[in-house]
């Protein structure tokens, strides 16, 4: 079998079994009339923290505290775990309470933020492999000038070599805005590429008003034109990657917060 | 002078003599003009001509400078099997034994690696400078004065305590005043392959290796004698340690390694044109690799690869196909040749063995082969049955793990040399979410200087990282003028000793691969150092160190959250198929 078939189907048998328990724990414990709100409430909050603790471990790369995809692996599987709880600590009810209401959107927010985050994580690497040339995010804004001037040289010494503002035109109408700055970022990340066809397809339409001297600088284009394609691409999905962090972990701390918060309120009027 | 610059010396080649390297202590003996007369009335010494040596580096000064003298006690190790020695000896007196085969490790005083322990892997939170390529003043204009003993390949004075009973049994070979030894490993850049003590008390001229290679360069007399030690005392080593001799007696060895004969492919220099070959096309590539064995010719003898790397390939079609690459230790041919001893029906090689660059081989002769070898084999030691290529066996067999690689993957990384790599970094692109975790980690072991790029070129779903690979020939270590570059003689990646090295550049020329930066240090304020008589900046050359001194291991994969980043020995072939298996 291979390792992550394996390594997948061992945190889910961990997931199902530790939650089926965790339900017949707090089950039994309110049957018996003991405070099962609190022990999945403490028990709750303990797992948040060490959640969070996954982004302090990044932090301290030169200690050893286990390797980061092991902890990779707990954060993702001990998220799932934290759900199964907080369904638990609520009594599968909606919550009442304006904090009860925030901590709990507040939690769903995390939480949904994580998958996502974990859904793109396993998706867009993939799709940035296969896309073209991969690049990286730093260096973008510098490859994006540099096409941006091999593209106006390629227009001007066309202009000047074939006398004709075929090409000229075409660049102030469309090419400009398209070269100046990143461009169509939500088709990108939505794998949609309609956007770059009707540029290529414009671009093509030109042909009948070209001589050949002209057509060698199109192609030329066009190419251009995809390069700058593979850049925005590589823009959107890798901001994508990295952006998604910038909403769960302020989240993640705003959630921690609140839950203190909850857990003092929840001692003192018990 | 300008208030952001500071003026001091270029550091130079012999600004610190080899004597006042390593963690010698109280043993350390500066080496005088009287030592170096003294050397000059001992053969070979006394008999090379001084005249054959440029100004630049005369052969007074390549004694002076390059060599330095030991004394050892009786039981003294003077190296250790399995050390990369950097450093030959020439016995003035007294006598060394070497053990032919292997101790203890233990016994040999093999310690633990020397890392950072963990308050102070802590303290690199807060003490990581905020400017690039910090260096203190202090360290960096201190030519002359003698490097620390952390940062060099610290020599080997270890002591047998009980020397009878730890050598009980064992093969060993007495060697006396007059005689090299340590000369394979400094030369060859490979492992040490015996332990050698001091049999009684002696004195030994250690010289480093880029004195070596001068006297060796200018000297006739010293490359002869060097050759034909390393023809007799190599040679019967590696055929010691090749599975299909290891049963022969000391008569029969001594009749193969005569009639072995030494061969040498491809340029030793390969790196010089490793990115012109780079452009040419696959064929082209493979036209300009010579054949040291061709499919369909008659099996004439084995090939023990010595040094360097082969590619193994076979016809397919129109064109060759790559199903495996040898190194060091492996053989060709031997399947064939047992083949034709024990069958009417005789086959021909199976497949075309090419050097990759650089190849030393051995070749032994099939005559050799069903005289001396295939009589006194046992069963279980005979290769699997040859069955010819038509039935498509031999290549599931000859590939092995490699099979689950593929082909396209496993061409690419015989094209592009990366087989050579001992930590080669590989990134599994459908994992990597670019999230530079890896880099963030290395820069904070690192002083805020991360010590590679993530970037390089890619086949499939592979990228082969712009990092240090700590190769098996490490090409960079060619020419360093100082050593500055060497492998530790622990752990076994190259590093740079960041004291000694002069900014020459030379070895990041030399790197094929491109993975050593030039540098330029400052001071904590930010200040570049420069040279007080050029006023050209002072260059470091810089690249990854595997996080030698760190608890973790090589932090980039200690710190890669999916799985998707991968140091590996490109020689570990099961790690290698489970990983792209996974």
């Amino acid at each position: 079998m291979r390792a992550f078939v394996f390594r997948r189907l061992l945190g889910l048998v961990l997931l199902v079994s530790l939650s089926v328990c965790c339900c017949w724990l707090d089950f039994s414990l309110a049957t018996s009339l003991r405070p099962a709100a609190r022990v999945s409430g403490i028990s709750l909050l303990a797992l948040l923290v060490m959640l969070a603790l996954f982004n302090a471990r990044k932090k301290l790369p030169f200690l050893p505290l286990l390797k980061a995809s092991a902890w990779m692996q707990f954060h993702i599987y001990a998220g799932w775990f934290a759900m199964v709880l907080f369904l638990i600590h609520i009594g599968f009810k909606l919550p009442r309470g304006a904090l009860e209401v925030t901590l709990a959107i507040l939690f769903l927010c995390v939480t949904f933020s994580g998958l996502f985050g974990l859904a793109i994580s396993r998706w867009s690497p993939a799709r940035l492999t296969l896309h073209g040339e991969g690049l990286i995010y730093e260096r973008i804004p510098a490859l994006r000038a540099g096409l941006r001037r091999e593209v106006e040289e390629l227009v001007l010494g066309s202009v000047a070599a074939t006398n004709s503002s075929t090409i000229a035109d075409f660049y102030q109408a469309k090419l400009r805005a398209y070269f100046e700055r990143p461009r169509y970022l939500w088709s990108h990340v939505l794998g949609y590429s309609k956007p770059l066809h009707q540029l290529l397809s414009e671009l093509e339409a030109l042909d009948r008003y070209l001589n050949a001297e002209e057509r060698k600088t199109m192609t030329q284009l066009a190419e251009l034109v995809r390069a700058k394609d593979n850049l925005d691409f590589q823009r959107a999905v890798q901001g994508m990657l990295k952006g998604w962090l910038f909403v769960h972990i302020p989240l993640t701390y705003a959630l921690l917060l609140f839950a203190a918060v909850h857990g003092i309120v929840a001692w003192g009027f018990t | 002078m300008a208030d952001n610059r500071i003026d001091i010396q270029r550091p130079q080649r012999w600004d610190v003599p080899f004597w006042q390297e390593g963690s010698l202590g109280a043993r350390r003996r500066e080496m005088t003009e009287k030592d170096v007369d003294r050397i000059l009335t001992v053969p070979p010494f006394s008999r090379i001509d001084p005249k054959k040596f440029p100004a630049s580096t005369p052969y007074r000064g390549v004694l002076l400078n390059d060599t330095r003298i030991r004394n050892f006690s009786k039981g003294d190790i003077a190296v250790r099997e399995g050390d990369y020695g950097n450093s030959a000896f020439f016995i003035l007196s007294g006598s060394v034994e070497v053990v032919l085969e292997r101790l203890d490790q233990s016994l040999i005083g093999r310690r633990a690696p020397q890392r950072k322990n963990f308050f102070s892997a802590l303290a690199q939170l807060w003490r990581n400078p905020s400017q690039p390529e910090v260096r203190s003043r202090r360290k960096l204009a201190r030519a002359g004065q003698p490097v620390p003993s952390w940062e060099r390949d610290a020599p080997t004075n270890v002591f047998l305590e009980d020397v009878s009973v730890i050598i009980q049994g064992k093969a060993t070979a007495t060697l006396r005043p007059g005689e090299f030894f340590g000369e394979i490993a400094a030369l060859g850049r490979t492992p040490r392959t015996s332990t050698i003590f001091a049999e009684r008390r002696c004195e030994l001229l250690e010289i480093r290796w880029q004195g070596l290679r001068e006297l060796r360069l200018r000297s006739s007399e010293v490359k002869d004698h060097i050759e034909g030690l390393y023809r007799s005392r190599s040679l019967k080593t590696h055929l010691r340690e090749t599975p299909m001799f290891r049963h022969l007696g000391d008569g029969d060895l001594a009749r193969v390694a005569e009639a072995t004969e030494f061969q040498s492919h491809g340029e030793f220099e390969w790196h010089a044109s490793y990115n012109r070959v780079a452009e040419l096309s696959q064929a082209e590539r493979l036209q300009m690799e010579p054949v040291v064995a061709r499919e369909g010719d008659y099996p004439n003898g084995i090939f023990l690869v010595r040094s360097g790397f082969a590619r193994l390939s076979e016809t397919y079609n129109h064109a060759e196909r790559t199903i495996s690459y040898l190194g060091r230790g492996q053989s060709f041919g031997f399947e064939e040749v047992a083949h034709n001893w024990r069958h009417k029906e005789q086959i021909p090689f199976q497949h075309t063995l090419r050097a990759v660059g650089h190849l030393d081989a051995l070749f032994v002769p099939t005559l050799v082969i069903e005289q001396y070898v295939l009589p006194t084999l046992k069963e279980p030691d005979f290769p699997d049955p040859c069955v010819p290529k038509a039935a498509g066996q031999l290549f599931e067999r000859r590939s092995g793990p490699l099979k689950q690689i593929g082909p396209e993957t496993l061409e690419f990384l015989v094209e592009k040399r990366f087989i050579n790599g001992t930590a080669t970094m590989l990134v599994d692109l459908d994992r990597c979410t670019r999230c530079d975790d890896c880099i963030r980690a290395c820069a904070a072991t690192h002083e805020n200087n991360p010590r590679f790029i993530r970037h390089g070129p890619v086949q499939g779903r592979t990228m082969i990282a712009n990092a240090c690979m700590h190769c098996l020939d490490p090409v960079c270590m060619l020419g360093c003028p100082t050593g500055a570059i060497h492998r530790d003689s622990r752990h076994r990646q190259v590093l740079i000793n960041d004291l000694t090295c002069i900014g020459c550049g030379l070895c990041a020329n030399s790197c094929p691969y491109g993975n050593i930066q030039m540098v330029y240090p400052r001071d904590a304020k930010g200040k570049l150092f420069y040279d007080q008589f050029t006023h050209s900046p002072i260059q470091k050359a810089a690249k990854c160190d595997l996080c030698a001194d760190q608890i973790t291991g090589p932090a980039c994969a200690h710190a890669c959250p999916h799985d998707a980043l991968l140091r590996v020995d490109m020689r570990d072939l099961e790690t290698l198929s489970k990983w792209f298996n996974r």
